[in-house]
């Protein structure tokens, strides 16, 4: 699959196009800032572009402007969101923007498996919501349905989600996502 | 013209006869133009001292000669008693007879006088405020454009922010003549250069107004400091939140993304072990995972020092509060938009109080309310707790006290003992 990264520290970006690279994908572009993310997704139409919330010059959502510019100009860009913390209005803004979307919590990528699962399953037009982002939205001891924007879905995958509603810490559960679109469609 | 009359017959008499003529014409001119000896203040002087001379000995003849005939001449104290009378009656008279000959004489400066004079009664009756004295000047000194502006002495300027010295600004016919009381100076007042041509109803006008300005200028300094340390007191407070975002950044993109980043690099090298090395695992496991609960902790350190929700508005950050505390807490908060500051403000106030209603009051139940009225954030937290709290010196309710007041804002406690504790803030958004 062919990605793109936005991600201003270095080192995270290099550690974040290594760890891809050794799972099969192809880093096309690496940038560290909105302006040329949407520069190089416009130039490449990569598959996913796996984009830094807080990014220069001001630190503050230039990179969940940017997810949303791309997901309106380049529908066949799918797009992963990391961020520091947990800033639910952008994650719910985008996550009405259809499939293909992903909001996850930065660290989330130290459970590698579970982040390019995550990583394959946004590219494929399904979701991608952490579950500290569920719990943030939805309050304590209530459950809501965790996927939006795919249609059909049911599948035991998302119990984390409302698990991790009545927590208060920090779950380390499973993160929280819908179905593959396609693969539901065609089985 | 003289020097053609007398010419030719005798030159030194034309020349002491114009010297002389010379001589008269400049005193008579630095006497009227520029008040050579004070000539007015003197004539007016004589005006007073002579009738009341006159008075105050027709005083004494009269009492002695009363005294004279009711008890007997000679008597020792017939003198004693008519001194006194007449020491006694001395300040009175000369009051009453100087007002007379100002106001037979001199009608502007009686005006004048007399306009201060009721305004200083006023002020003491409490039905004017000093701070008006430069508008009862103008009117008393008969100039519309006379403005007064007060002698801050802290920081060496006047109220207005200048700090012009006395002196005349002929090109803009203004003059300014400082207001003093017993060499203290009190003020500047601005005026027509005119004025300078009745020094003399100047001078007695603001010596008659001195005590009104005094006083009025001792409000306005003490007002200006007031202010001064409100500001002060807000700034630091605001430089306070602005030193927690900034914190609290360098913790999320600092500190945070190297974590991360260290992490991914000991899951690449676990990824890339060869199956002879598996042995080394499960420590690396246990590393990756400790990172994880450092960055975990990092975060709540972050929460603390300056939620990064508090960017998305007061109302989210409260329910994230609620979130992370062990009791029920209900919260009910308006979504509008207030300054970050205090919104910042509301928010750690409502920290606090949560921290106290699970801390000491064993409350089962908390209810948060923020909302907007009449361009304020009224805030309150009500536990259904043991109540008497009481905010002492140095606790964090008192802390809270100081904090709300920095915003120029109202703090109340309300915990009767065993009816809970409510805490309500009301911070101007202004």
């Amino acid at each position: 699959m062919r990605i793109v990264i936005a991600e201003d520290t270095v080192l995270l970006r290099e550690g974040l196009a290594g760890l891809l690279e050794d799972a099969g994908h192809e880093v096309v572009a690496r940038v560290g800032n909105a302006d040329a993310l949407l520069t190089m997704v416009a130039e490449h139409q990569p598959e996913l572009a796996l984009v830094d919330v807080r990014m220069p010059p001001s630190y503050e959502d230039e990179g969940a402007r940017a997810a949303y510019l791309i997901r309106q100009r380049y529908p066949a860009t799918a797009v992963l969101v990391l961020s520091q913390h947990i800033e639910t209005p952008h994650a719910i803004e985008l996550l009405r923007s259809g499939g293909g979307f992903g909001y996850l919590l930065k660290d989330r990528v130290l459970d590698v498996d579970d982040f390019l699962d995550a990583v394959r399953r946004v590219a494929a037009g399904g979701s991608a919501l952490d579950p500290e982002v569920v719990a943030a939205r939805i309050g304590v001891g209530r459950s809501l349905p965790v996927r939006a924007g795919s249609p059909g879905h049911a599948r035991a995958a998302n119990t984390s989600a409302s698990e991790s509603s009545t927590n208060q810490r920090r779950s380390r559960g499973r993160i929280a996502g819908s179905g593959e679109r396609e693969t539901r469609g065609r089985s | 013209m003289l020097c053609v009359l007398a010419g030719p017959r005798n030159p030194l008499l034309v020349e002491l006869l114009l010297m002389q003529t010379s001589v008269a014409i400049a005193v008579g001119i630095a006497v009227t133009r520029h008040r050579l000896y004070e000539i007015d203040r003197l004539i007016n002087r004589s005006l007073v001292y002579v009738p009341l001379s006159v008075l105050l000995a027709v005083g004494y003849v009269g009492i002695t000669l009363a005294m004279g005939v009711v008890i007997g001449r000679g008597a020792p104290w017939t003198v004693a008693t008519a001194t006194l009378a007449v020491a006694l009656a001395f300040r009175p008279l000369r009051a009453r007879v100087q007002r007379a000959v100002d106001w037979r004489f001199d009608r502007a400066k009686f005006e004048g006088l007399r306009q201060v004079r009721a305004f200083e009664e006023l002020v003491r009756a409490g039905h004017a405020t000093p701070e008006s004295v430069g508008v009862v000047l103008a009117s008393a000194l008969g100039d519309p454009t006379a403005t007064l502006s007060f002698w801050l002495a802290h920081d060496g300027t006047s109220a207005d922010g200048s700090d012009r010295p006395a002196g005349i600004d002929p090109s803009a016919n203004r003059a300014f003549t400082e207001a003093s009381r017993r060499g203290v100076r009190l003020g500047m007042l601005e005026h027509d250069t005119r004025l300078l041509d009745h020094r003399d109803l100047l001078d007695e006008v603001l010596g008659a107004a001195s005590l009104t300005i005094e006083i009025a200028r001792l409000r306005v300094e003490v007002k200006t400091r007031l202010a001064e340390v409100a500001a002060s007191r807000a700034r630091i407070v605001e430089a306070g939140y602005e030193e927690r975002r900034r914190l609290e950044r360098d913790l999320h993109d600092g500190a945070q993304q190297r974590l991360v980043s260290l992490g991914l690099k000991l899951r690449r090298a676990q990824r890339s072990l060869p199956p002879e090395a598996r042995i080394l695992e499960a420590p690396l496991d246990d590393a990756v995972n400790e990172i994880g609960r450092a960055i975990a902790d990092l975060r709540k350190i972050a929460a603390g020092v300056r939620p990064a929700r508090l960017d998305e508005g007061l109302a989210a950050a409260l329910r994230d509060l609620a979130r992370g505390t062990p009791v029920p807490v209900d919260v009910d908060a308006t979504v509008e938009r207030m300054p970050a500051p205090v919104e910042a403000a509301a928010y750690f106030v409502a920290c606090e109080a949560l921290a106290n209603a699970v801390k000491h009051s064993s409350a089962s139940h908390v209810a948060i309310t923020a909302r907007r009225d009449d361009g304020c954030l009224i805030l309150s937290i009500q536990d259904d707790g043991v109540g008497g709290a009481e905010p002492r010196r140095g606790s964090g309710l008192a802390g809270l006290a100081d904090r709300v007041d920095a915003h120029g804002g109202r703090f109340s406690v309300a915990s009767p003992a065993g009816a809970g504790t409510g805490v309500e803030v009301n911070l101007p958004c202004a």
